[in-house]
């Protein structure tokens, strides 16, 4: 019981900050990101003897946050719509610098299908075969997405730095 | 590799290093410029994925697990005390039941022999032949005092059974007779231990049993007494 416990700190404190950036960017709220987090450690819990090694841990902490999420949705009857802004404003770090802002607020408009491979990508380092893996979509899609995604970001940042450039212009 | 592929792949994946896109970076500096456009773009993605994780969140999680651990713990003990509880009671009313199962009557009839002996000196009455016949009608019997002197005749519980206890001065020694007005009960015809014997026999209902010392005749006096102990039919 007592190494379980030492398993269950040692993976809780490895783990936890990029698993909560992830249900934050699945959720767009940090509340709600917070308690999929919380649900997903305690049935990490009762997994824990079959997490062999951190990569599995870390896929596997993954999977049942997207379940949780799923579930989360048929609970409440959301709206699979994408983060509006008015909930980016209101999740926003204000300790952040005004560009650190635009770019998350570009992040949270990205369609969930684009945002998802892409911060597996950006957080935990994932290659195409992993994410294509994790999601269980096939490489290629994934592949599209990652393009789609930088490629989406790149126009939302550009226009909007024009646009900032105009308006102090 | 022409550009538009290029550029797919630096957008896929910006920190690729596979060769022919090295090659196609060095080969024209457009690309090479490009290349590193999207770099900085991900390194700003990567600053802004990281959003700022609650204080305490990881000491949080653990404390969540260890006071549901402990939960779980207290109610599997819970579970184990509900068992032991139910177990304690089970065998509490077996053992009470099991003590109330009836000892045998003969054991008893022994038993109760040393404690008549310790009793005895308290009883100086006379004990008539009235009396004990007034005694013994109440188990419907009739005996003839011609037996010998009827030293006493008390009740007594025996095995929880309200009985007479008859002790007869007779030729053969002290003798006990003991009416014990309950036919069910298992009996054992002969019976002894390190100071008396007996024997058993029932009529009408009601166990005779005749006790004396371990090297009185019983069988003499116990076919003696059915001439003399008759019951009304």
């Amino acid at each position: 019981m007592k190494e379980k416990t030492l398993r269950y700190e040692a993976l809780v404190r490895a783990l936890h900050g990029d698993i909560f950036r992830y249900a934050y960017w699945l959720t767009n709220d940090k509340s709600t990101a917070e308690d999929i987090v919380q649900e997903t450690f305690l049935r990490a819990w009762r997994a824990l003897d079959n997490l062999q090694d951190e990569k599995a841990a870390k896929s596997w902490l993954i999977t049942i946050l997207r379940r949780e999420n799923a579930r989360r949705f048929e609970r409440k009857q959301f709206d699979l719509v994408d983060f509006d802004e008015v909930s980016v404003a209101a999740n926003e770090d204000q300790d952040s610098d005004a560009e650190v802002r635009q770019v998350r607020r570009a992040i949270g408009k990205l369609a969930a299908d684009y945002r998802e491979p892409l911060m597996l990508q950006i957080i935990f380092g994932f290659s195409g075969d992993e994410i294509a893996e994790q999601l269980e979509l096939n490489k290629n899609t994934v592949m599209t997405r990652l393009f789609r995604a930088r490629a989406q970001l790149k126009d939302a940042l550009t226009s909007s730095s024009q646009q900032r450039g105009l308006h102090s212009g | 590799m022409d550009e538009l592929e290029f550029r797919r792949r630096v957008y896929t994946n910006p920190a690729d290093k596979d060769k022919e896109l090295l090659e196609a970076a060095a080969q024209n500096p457009d690309n090479e410029a490009f290349w590193q456009d999207i770099k900085q773009l991900d390194e700003k993605l990567k600053t802004a994925a990281k959003v700022a994780v609650p204080d305490d969140l990881a000491n949080r999680l653990i404390l969540k697990q260890t006071l549901r651990e402990f939960n779980h713990q207290k109610r599997r003990n819970r579970w184990y005390i509900s068992l032991a509880a139910s177990v304690a009671f089970t065998v509490g009313i077996a053992l009470t039941a099991w003590q109330q199962q009836h000892v045998q009557l003969d054991q008893a009839a022994l038993a109760h022999m040393y404690y008549a002996e310790t009793e005895q000196p308290h009883v100086n009455t006379e004990v008539t032949p009235q009396l004990v016949n007034a005694k013994l009608a109440q188990f419907g019997a009739e005996l003839d005092t011609s037996i010998g002197h009827i030293a006493s005749a008390n009740y007594c519980i025996l095995d929880a059974i309200r009985s007479l206890h008859l002790i007869i001065e007779t030729p053969e020694g002290r003798m006990s007779v003991f009416l014990v007005p309950d036919h069910d009960k298992p009996m054992t015809n002969d019976f002894a231990d390190e100071v008396y014997q007996g024997s058993s026999y029932a009529l009408h209902n009601t166990n005779i049993l005749v006790v004396g010392d371990r090297n009185a005749n019983i069988p003499a006096f116990k076919s003696e007494l059915k001439q003399y102990l008759k019951f009304s039919a």
